[in-house]
């Protein structure tokens, strides 16, 4: 075993590919968010990098920070939240160095966004098509006629049928997984590197669920793009991602190739996430349970924090277990693994 | 077979549409379009089915907390679609539900004592001075210390919250309880602990449960009987290792085929259904799945398939199917 340091959490990634670089790192991220309460620690030391064309998964509860991370990295937390230490690499920039205008043409050009709810995240007073023609114009100086032409060239893409019409339509008209789809249609708008994915299905049903997978899925072939998929759904997470991150109370305590996750997970945390969820595939007697809940992030114990709710803790897990690598890119932090 | 507990027969909602200065009616959003099954003491019936489909009105409808346009809901013996409001509140103490959203189905600015001694006051269930010890005993039965009595709803996290609703909902000691979707707005390891503790329950106190859900995956694991409803209407109906082994309906098929299971190894074949869940005032003729289904045929657009029995108390509303078993 050896200590990571600050080597990337999973280097192993594309052992057989040497020559692949991360396109974006992300090197221990510090959000706070200063309230009432005391400060927040919501993201607390997390480090992970994407790869172009690869597909990393990042899993917790509600709480762990997971779509912190992600606001993080596009810079898009509003007041309290602050970024306190850490680095975020795109190529070579660090993001955090850059300006606020610099930065806004990282946004959607570089690096693209989808959120939960396509409802919210859509302006309801402008027309899918105008949203769209913003986002084309602003990165990529196209007049307005040529940015249509995009526009209903990138919804075609996302599989809206009449494409023509639906761009003069409002959010409203649409279903839930039309938006999700005009959402996707303008995220990708300008090829960006870097897709980030915060819970893109949470919000659909599952027979539309499995359409946007699917669509992401043959999207990211054809672009080669890297993407962070954020999702509390393990289903999911098994079938899209290569590499998993598990997070618990702001830090990454498991991250590895998707199949040792699920197949050979170390971490308590992890094992007992798998083992909670009813499975379609088999009949469980009886569900096992994680006792208690997620510490609240102004108040996370010292040492392990998962430590209180752990069927195996002992007195070392008072102290703070580092993210060790137990084999070839497989992470863990557990004194007991 | 033993008796069935609750019957529900035929049952309807249809909302009107008004348009226009004098509010003409111009439809009808069709929600619940001829429901019909039995649910059995000491079982589960999941009912599952995607947003839209009905099946939360098909839960409130049985206990009239919407008033069912028509059909006929029996429970035990009694009507319960023709009883008055004073017998119906009788009724109710052998009914209950329990609601999706652990944040809003709690009064705030009641305490949690006082949210559990409501039903107890009003169905006169307790005298005055044994109140205090029977909702200790709730909050015990459901995994909560006794002073959480003196606390408010806000106090409590979404799992606990959730605990509160289900202590509720005993407090009249029902004999069935409507579960709308109990664990979908809970994390995973709550979601668990919340599973285990309903399925506890039942065995401990013989409750019957009628489980709506849109989780496949934790339908299976709860239910012994499941209904899949799609645009107001059960498409199969079977129990659980029929319907989850031996799927008949395209619908069904589909569904079970787009969860995506926590397991890298299993690569399934996908069907990818096309198109959404059409408008519910505007159900397409014969069978409402036909635009959808990968399967249909000309007759498919014209006739309305039954629910029918293909063996083994398997039934399935598809002309394609019931054809070539009869």
């Amino acid at each position: 075993m050896k200590e990571t340091g600050n080597d990337p959490p999973y280097p192993g990634v594309l052992d057989t590919l040497s020559f692949a670089q991360p396109i974006l790192r992300v090197d221990n991220l510090h959000t706070q968010f200063h309230t009432d309460d005391g400060i927040a620690r919501a993201v607390d030391g997390v480090s992970f990098d994407l790869y172009p064309g690869k597909t990393l998964g990042l899993v917790g509860e509600s709480g762990c920070g997971k779509s912190v991370t992600s606001l993080s990295i596009m810079r898009l937390l509003s007041h309290p939240g602050r970024i306190t230490n850490g680095a975020i690499y795109f190529q070579d920039r660090n993001l955090l160095s850059l300006s606020e205008y610099d930065m806004r043409n990282v946004r959607g050009n570089d690096i693209a966004m989808i959120f939960q709810e396509p409802m919210t995240s859509l302006n309801p007073v402008y027309t899918c098509g105008f949203q769209i023609d913003e986002a084309v114009m602003r990165h990529q100086s196209l007049d307005a006629n040529s940015a249509r032409e995009k526009t209903i060239d990138m919804l075609r893409l996302v599989g809206i049928p009449a494409p023509e019409q639906r761009a003069n339509e409002y959010p409203h008209q649409l279903s839930g997984g039309m938006r999700q789809r005009v959402m996707i249609a303008m995220a990708l708008s300008c090829n960006p590197d870097v897709l980030i994915a915060d819970e893109p299905t949470t919000a659909l049903d599952v027979t539309i669920q499995a359409q946007i997978l699917e669509l992401l899925g043959e999207l990211q072939q054809r672009l080669n793009m890297a993407v962070l998929m954020i999702t509390h759904d393990l289903g999911v997470i098994a079938e899209v991602a290569d590499h998993v991150a598990i997070m618990y109370a702001g830090q990454i305590i498991e991250s590895g190739p998707v199949d040792t996750i699920f197949h050979n997970p170390k971490h308590p945390y992890t094992q007992g996430l798998l083992a909670s969820v009813p499975r379609l595939d088999e009949t469980r007697e009886r569900l096992s349970v994680i006792k208690g809940t997620v510490p609240n992030a102004t108040q996370f114990p010292k040492g392990c924090r998962f430590a209180s709710r752990c069927s195996i803790a002992q007195d070392q897990c008072h102290h703070q277990p580092a993210l060790v690598e137990m084999e070839p890119s497989h992470h863990v932090a557990c004194w007991l693994a | 077979m033993p008796q069935a507990l609750l019957k529900v027969q035929n049952l309807k909602k249809h909302y009107p549409i008004s348009q226009g200065l004098w509010g003409q009616t111009t439809g009808q959003v069709k929600a619940v379009d001829g429901v019909s099954f039995d649910i059995y003491p000491g079982e589960t019936l999941g009912l599952v089915g995607e947003s839209g489909c009905g099946k939360t009105t098909t839960g409130r409808a049985i206990l009239r907390l919407i008033e069912p346009t028509s059909g006929d809901v029996t429970f035990k013996n009694m009507h319960v679609t023709t009883l008055k409001q004073k017998k119906l509140r009788e009724l109710r103490r052998h009914m209950q539900i329990i609601f999706q959203d652990p944040y809003s189905s709690l009064n705030p600015r009641l305490t949690v004592g006082g949210i559990l001694s409501e039903p107890l006051k009003i169905h006169k269930l307790t005298t005055k001075s044994a109140r205090g010890e029977r909702i200790t005993d709730l909050l015990e039965t459901v995994g909560l210390s006794p002073d959480a009595a003196r606390r408010y709803p806000h106090e409590f996290s979404g799992g606990q919250r959730q605990r509160i609703g289900i202590a509720r909902a005993l407090a009249v000691e029902p004999e069935l309880i409507i579960a709308d979707e109990p664990v979908s707005a809970l994390d995973v390891s709550i979601q668990a602990q919340i599973v285990n503790l309903l399925q506890d329950l039942q065995a401990q106190l013989g409750l019957t449960f009628l489980f709506i859900a849109h989780d496949l995956s934790v339908v299976r694991h709860i239910s012994q009987r499941v209904a899949v409803m799609y645009l107001g209407r059960i498409v199969e109906i079977a129990s659980r290792e029929e319907l989850y082994n031996n799927p008949q309906h395209p619908y069904t098929q589909a569904l079970l085929s787009s969860v995506p299971v926590p397991d890298p190894r299993i690569k399934r074949n996908r069907t990818i259904l096309k198109g959404d869940v059409p408008n519910p005032s505007n159900v397409p003729s014969g069978c409402p799945f036909h635009p959808r289904c990968p399967e249909a045929t000309t007759d498919c657009k014209q006739v309305e398939p039954e629910l029918l029995e293909m063996g083994n108390q398997h039934r399935v509303a598809c002309i394609l199917r019931t054809q070539q078993a009869a």
